[in-house]
This record gives structure tokens, sequence and C-alpha cells, in this order.
């Protein structure tokens, strides 16, 4: 009997529940109640961001000592499925962890803009734009990510070439990877399994083949998919895998974490890798030793094109439209972007932290390069695309390498995913 | 049922009442009329329906009631449309998407690598039987791989097929050239519905083996003695005698083909190569997490039912026409 007195009240949480799936995050929602404040994010787990996450919560402390703050780490796998549920009812974190680009501007819906509350920092800190829509900031950047053209001195020196003069045209790169492949390596790591591949190309060799104009037009939204310099890209990306300049089976290798193992054991001399995280210099300066990892700039393809560092704010923390108190989360995410917190985890974790304060001049030769680069680097090219236009050019790209599609094809798709938002 | 074994409710009831008053000391001269009169035909006819109500509220609440808010969500707008009626827009985005009809046809592609998916435990199962060399060995050594989980044994064949893993040398040593088994769009489907054949065939062999023990005997030796080969033993007498089984075995290896195939496809494949092993499963995932829209994955999930309620209806029919031949 008690059983059924208990039924319609399920049914009627039932019938809450749902309505409120259906109709997105709802502004009463009090998740902060009580003085606490959740963060998700896939980093705190992490042995090398513990004490970065140490650092960032004393500093929060000083500022409120009567709230609570408490990090959730959800797998990365999982982490927007897990974080698209939690928006849809409305129930989601104060504060929570983004990539930038694509996936934060798909759910500026659910964000409060920052601009007021981060105002201090904007200086202090780099990649900024990677969190903004339309004119606002939603998320405050704590690493950054881009991509750098790491290349093995060491197999520069045992193909006859001068490991300190990396090629600067796209002709020269050709004749070092001719050098190169008769050496016995390859000329690029290349992973594509998951249509990433064609991300770091998009964006490591970008500058080299769009000119100035078109790069910041690009960045704008004012993306001509049909102009000979973007076609020239795809086109490069598939002559690069035909001429045997790729590892093998660049579809079926991952990029993460295949392809970067092939570099760091010197199967192929360059490898368009990441700046933090993984695929980066400190894993590279592990398996290669520092002395041998250099970092060049985008080898120029078309004339009056000016090679930069593309590079973009990596991760950020951004505050939900449900928090109780917006002033207090934004204090958190003050307090996860401050510079102590931010070179402990550069430090740990092998980031380029959005801090350009941070020292980094015993870390090697590539990643003084890469921190010498950042004054003069552009967000990069596929940070702009949306993730639907994102993943479709990852299953283009296989099919470019497959020659199931044409070049003119591809980019006719793309013009077509790539509306104005 | 109980309709066409018991008498009707009312005057069962009637009679059980009276058998009391027969058994019984009769209560109170007064009680009984009053009782009748209170818990008369009326409160008897509402009885199974108080009976059965507890089972049709947890359908209706926990089944059903979700089932159409998921259908209802399906009608509505993502992103910037969040919440408002959009019609069959997602429904159309859907059947637009060459991703969504890749995802269909690879569920007809499923459909028709079923009879070899039963064919191989069938097979395997009635060598056993037969007593081949070595059986007591196969028969746990066909078990074991069901005991793995999908993501253990799609790492597993992520090393072996490697473009430049030990399938490929070994091919290379016998001078044919490397096959890209996971980055091939022509092949990569059938190298994942390959191994989760591999993976999940011991269950089906087990359950053939409990079908053979039910096969009678004495009809292999007569069809010995009459001199028929193993082929017309294995059609002409164990087929025939298996029908059940197999047609069991059909059943839940479909099911088990379109519901638990999202690990492997996620570990091996991530539905490429060029988006060829999608299923409908992983593509409501993809819309959902990845995406941020779930009012198509819900359109997705709604057509994924639909399939699923043909093919379960389908499935019944059969089971059915198998009991009645029994």
């Amino acid at each position: 009997m008690a059983a059924s007195a208990a039924r319609p009240a399920l049914i009627a949480v039932l019938a809450t529940a749902g309505c409120g799936s259906a109709s997105g995050p709802k502004d009463e929602d009090k998740s902060a109640a009580g003085g606490k404040l959740v963060v998700w994010d896939w980093k705190s787990g992490d042995a090398t961001a513990a004490s970065y996450v140490q650092k960032a919560k004393a500093d929060f402390a000083r500022k409120h000592p009567n709230v609570e703050v408490e990090f959730v780490a959800q797998p990365f796998d999982q982490y927007y499925t897990l974080l698209g549920a939690a928006i849809q009812s409305g129930k989601g974190p104060d504060v929570m962890l983004f990539n930038g680009g694509g996936q934060i501007r798909d759910r500026v819906d659910s964000l409060v803009a920052l601009d007021e509350f981060v105002a201090p920092d904007r200086q202090r800190l780099a990649g900024w734009d990677a969190f903004g829509k339309g004119g606002r900031t939603y998320a405050a950047p704590v690493t950054l990510q881009g991509h750098p053209i790491y290349y093995n001195k060491a197999l520069y020196k045992k193909a006859g070439l001068d490991p300190e003069r990396p090629p600067a045209t796209w002709t020269e790169l050709l004749a070092d990877c001719a050098a190169i492949v008769k050496a016995g390596a390859r000329c690029f790591a290349q992973g594509n399994k998951e249509g990433i591949g064609i991300q770091f190309f998009m964006s490591g060799l970008g500058s080299g083949i769009l000119t100035p104009r078109e790069y910041d037009d690009w960045i704008a939204g004012k993306r001509d998919w049909q102009a000979p310099d973007v076609k020239r890209l795809f086109q490069l990306w598939k002559e690069v895998n035909d001429a045997g300049l790729n590892t093998d089976g660049a579809n079926s290798t991952a990029m993460f974490n295949d392809a970067f193992a092939a570099f760091q054991a010197g199967k192929a001399a360059h490898m368009i890798g990441l700046m933090s995280d993984i695929g980066h210099w400190k894993d590279f300066n592990e398996f290669l030793e520092p002395a041998n990892v250099g970092v060049m700039t985008a080898p120029v393809v078309t004339e009056g094109a000016t090679p930069n560092l593309p590079y973009d704010g990596g991760i950020g923390y951004a505050v939900a439209r449900w928090t109780k108190d917006p002033k207090v989360a934004a204090d958190l995410v003050r307090s996860l972007t401050a510079t102590d917190a931010l070179a402990s985890f550069y430090a740990d974790a092998g980031a380029i932290a959005s801090d350009t304060t941070i020292d980094v001049s015993t870390a090697g030769p590539a990643v003084a390069t890469i921190v010498a680069d950042l004054e003069a680097g552009k967000p990069a090219l596929h940070v702009a695309l949306s993730s639907q236009t994102i993943e479709l050019m990852g299953r283009l790209s296989q099919q470019l390498l497959s020659g199931s599609v044409t070049v003119d094809e591809a980019v006719r798709q793309l013009a077509a995913s790539d509306k104005p938002a | 049922m109980s309709n066409r074994t018991h008498p009707p409710l009312r005057p069962a009831s009637a009679g059980r009442a009276g058998g009391r008053s027969a058994q019984s000391p009769p209560p109170s001269a007064a009680a009984a009329p009053r009782r009748r009169a209170r818990r008369g035909p009326r409160g008897e006819r509402l009885a199974p329906y108080v009976l059965v109500a507890p089972a049709i509220l947890i359908i209706v609440a926990l089944r059903l009631w979700p089932l159409g808010l998921g259908v209802n969500f399906s009608f509505t707008g993502d992103g910037e449309r969040n919440g408002a009626p959009v019609g069959f827009d997602n429904y159309a985005d859907l059947f637009g998407d060459p991703l969504f009809r890749t995802a269909l046809r690879n569920v007809g592609l499923l459909v028709l690598l079923l009879p070899i998916a039963v064919a191989i435990p069938g097979l395997l199962a009635t060598f056993i039987y037969l007593r081949v060399p070595g059986h007591r060995f196969f028969r746990s050594v066909y078990f074991f791989p069901a005991v793995l989980s999908p993501v253990i044994v799609g790492a597993i064949f992520n090393l072996l097929l490697a473009f430049d893993g030990p399938l490929n040398a070994l091919l290379a040593k016998v001078g044919l050239g490397p096959v890209d088994w996971l980055g091939d769009p022509g092949i990569a489907m059938f190298a994942v519905v390959g191994v989760h054949i591999w993976a999940t065939f011991g269950m089906a062999l087990v359950v053939f083996l409990a079908g053979f023990a039910t096969l009678d005997g004495a009809l292999l030796d007569a069809a010995r003695v009459d001199g028929a080969s193993l082929g017309q033993v294995i059609w002409h007498v164990i087929v025939p005698g298996l029908s059940r089984t197999i047609q069991f075995v059909f059943v839940t290896t479909m099911i088990g083909m379109l519901t638990s195939m999202f690990g492997l496809l996620y570990v091996m494949t991530s539905g490429g190569p060029e988006g060829s092993t999608y299923l409908p499963e992983y593509y409501i995932w993809i819309q959902q997490g990845q995406f941020n829209r779930p009012a198509l994955a819900s359109a997705a999930s709604t057509v994924l039912f639909m399939i699923m309620l043909v093919v379960g209806l389908l499935q019944l029919s059969l089971l059915r026409r198998a009991v009645k031949e029994s």
C-alpha cells in the first residue's frame, strides 16, 4: 500500500523533470546554494594539475573564505555529453572548463558574459578570442593551444641537412623531405583517424598558404572556400599524402597518440603538434632530447603570405548562467587564472599558460621559440569553424586521402556547411 | 488466460463466499449482507484493474511517458530555436544528413550479415557435438572472448589491425599487400562486424550446445547407418532438429548486433573512416554530446525506436510461429 501511495508522487516528479528537459535551463535553479561552488573539468584529477588546483583554491579561499569549492573531474571523452545533459536539465556546475572555439561558442546561451569581471586580467592573459562570441567574453583562458611545426634535428643531420636552417618555402620543404625520405624516415608524422590531422595541417601550414588579408578575413568569419588559396590548402593535404611524405595509413592512425608516437620514435622528421597538454614540446623533449626538438614557422607556399604561429586560448573556465552569484563564481575563475596557479600548471603539466609573464627560459629551445612567436601569432584557422564544419572537414579529409572526393567537391560541401551563425 | 481456465470472476467469488460460510463458523448474520453491499458487484469489477494498476503505472510512468516526451521533444528545435515547435524539421535534417543515411544503411548491412553471424557458432558447435579431436579444448576456448568487454576487445584489435600492425606484417610475409583494415571505408565496417562476431559468438555457441543436448542421438546413428555423409547429416538431421534453437540464436544475435556495437565502434573507428561505420546509436550520441543538438538526437532515437519496433515485431511473430510448430 505504501508503494501505491508513493507512485503518484513519482509521476509528478517525472512530469516536472520532463518539462524542464524540453525547455532548457531555468534561471531560478540554485546549484550554488549553501555557499558552495561546483567546478566541472577534465583536468583536476590529473596528478600534474594537483598543485595548480591547490594554489587556485587557496587564492579563492583568501577572497571568499565561506564559499566551499568542489572540483568534479569528468572523463574528457564524455565531458561534453555530460555537460550537454546537465545544461538541458538546468542543474549543471557553477564553473566549468571549456575548450576554446566551437565547443564554447555553441553553448554561450548557458553562460554568463565575463567581460566586467575579468577586465583587470585582460592585459596579463592571452588567448581571449577563442572564448568570445558576438563581442563578449565567456571564459578566461588558462592555457594557450596552438600548432607549432616541430622538427627532429637529429633526422635533419642524418639526411645531411642543416638542423638550424629549416625550410622557409614549400619548394625547400619538398627538397628537404626528399633527402629525409632517402635517409629512411618520412617527412610528416600524420594521424587522421579522428579527422584531426586536417585541423593540424590547416592551422599549422595555413599562414604560409593564405595571404594575410585572406587569413584575417577567415578569422573574422568572411570565409571564401572557393578562393584558390583555400583550395590549394586542401590540394597540398592530398599531394603530401599521395607523394608518400606522410607516415603510412594516415586514415587509420590516431593523432592521439599514435602519430605523436611516430614522431617521438624518429619515424618522421616533422610533426604539426600542439603547444599544451599533449603532443607538445615537453613530450617531444623527453623522447628526442631538448636539443633535437626544433620549431619552425610554416613554409611559404603563396607569395606574400606571412607565416606566424597559430594559437588560441586552449582551455578556459566559464560561469554558468544558473549560478547563484555570478560575481563569486567569476572570482573563482580569476583565481583559476592567477599567475601563481598558472605557473604551476605550466611547470607540472607542460602547458603554455595564458599568462605571458611566466618565465619559460629554462625549458629548452623549442618552448623558447614558441613563446617568442606568441607576440606575432594569430588565431588558428580551424578554431574559427563550427564543430559541425570541423566534423564534416574531418570526414572529407579522409575522403580526400582515399580519393573518393575531389577538392572542388570538398570545398563545396564545406562552404555549404559553414553558414554564418 | 485466466478467463479461459477459470469460471467468470463473479460467480467464482460468490461460490467462495458460500464455501467459507459452509466450512467456518458463519460471521454474524448481520455482517454478511452488509459486506456484500459494500464490496458488491462494483468493487469486484474494479478488483482486476486495481491489481494490474501497479504494473500499468510503472510501464506508463517509466516507459511510455518518457517515450512520449522524447518523441515530443524531437518536434522541437535546438540552439536558438530551443523549445520552439519546429514540426518535422528535425526529421528532414535527419534524412538529409548523409551520415544518418549511412547509419541506416549499416543497419541493413548488419541484417544481411546476420546469417553468417549465426552460421559460425552453429557450425563450430556442430563440430564440437560431433567430437572432432580436441573438442573439449575448443569448447572452452571459443567461449573465452565472450567474457571480455568490448572496450578491451576493441583495443586489442586496434593494435592487431593497425596499418603497421601484426596482421599486415603477416600478410606481407606471404606476399600480400597491406590492407588498411580500419582506414578503408569499404573494409572498416566488415572489420568491426567481424570483431563483434568473434567477441560474441561464444554465447551463441553455448546456446547451440544446449540445443544439441535435446537432439535425439538415435536419429544420428540411424542416419550414419544409412550411410549419410557429414553434409547430409547436418542438413537433414541436425538443422531440422535444432530449428527452434536456430531461431532463438537469430533473434538474440540480431538484438546484440543492433544494440551492443557502440563500445566497439567507439574504440575501433569512432564512426570513421569517412563516416562509414556510423550506426544510429553512435549518431545519436554524437549529435547529443558533440554537436549539442539534443532535439535532433531525439528524432534519431525515435527513428531507431521505430526500426527496433519493426524488428521486434518480426521476431515476435517468428518466435510465435516456432512455438506453434512445436
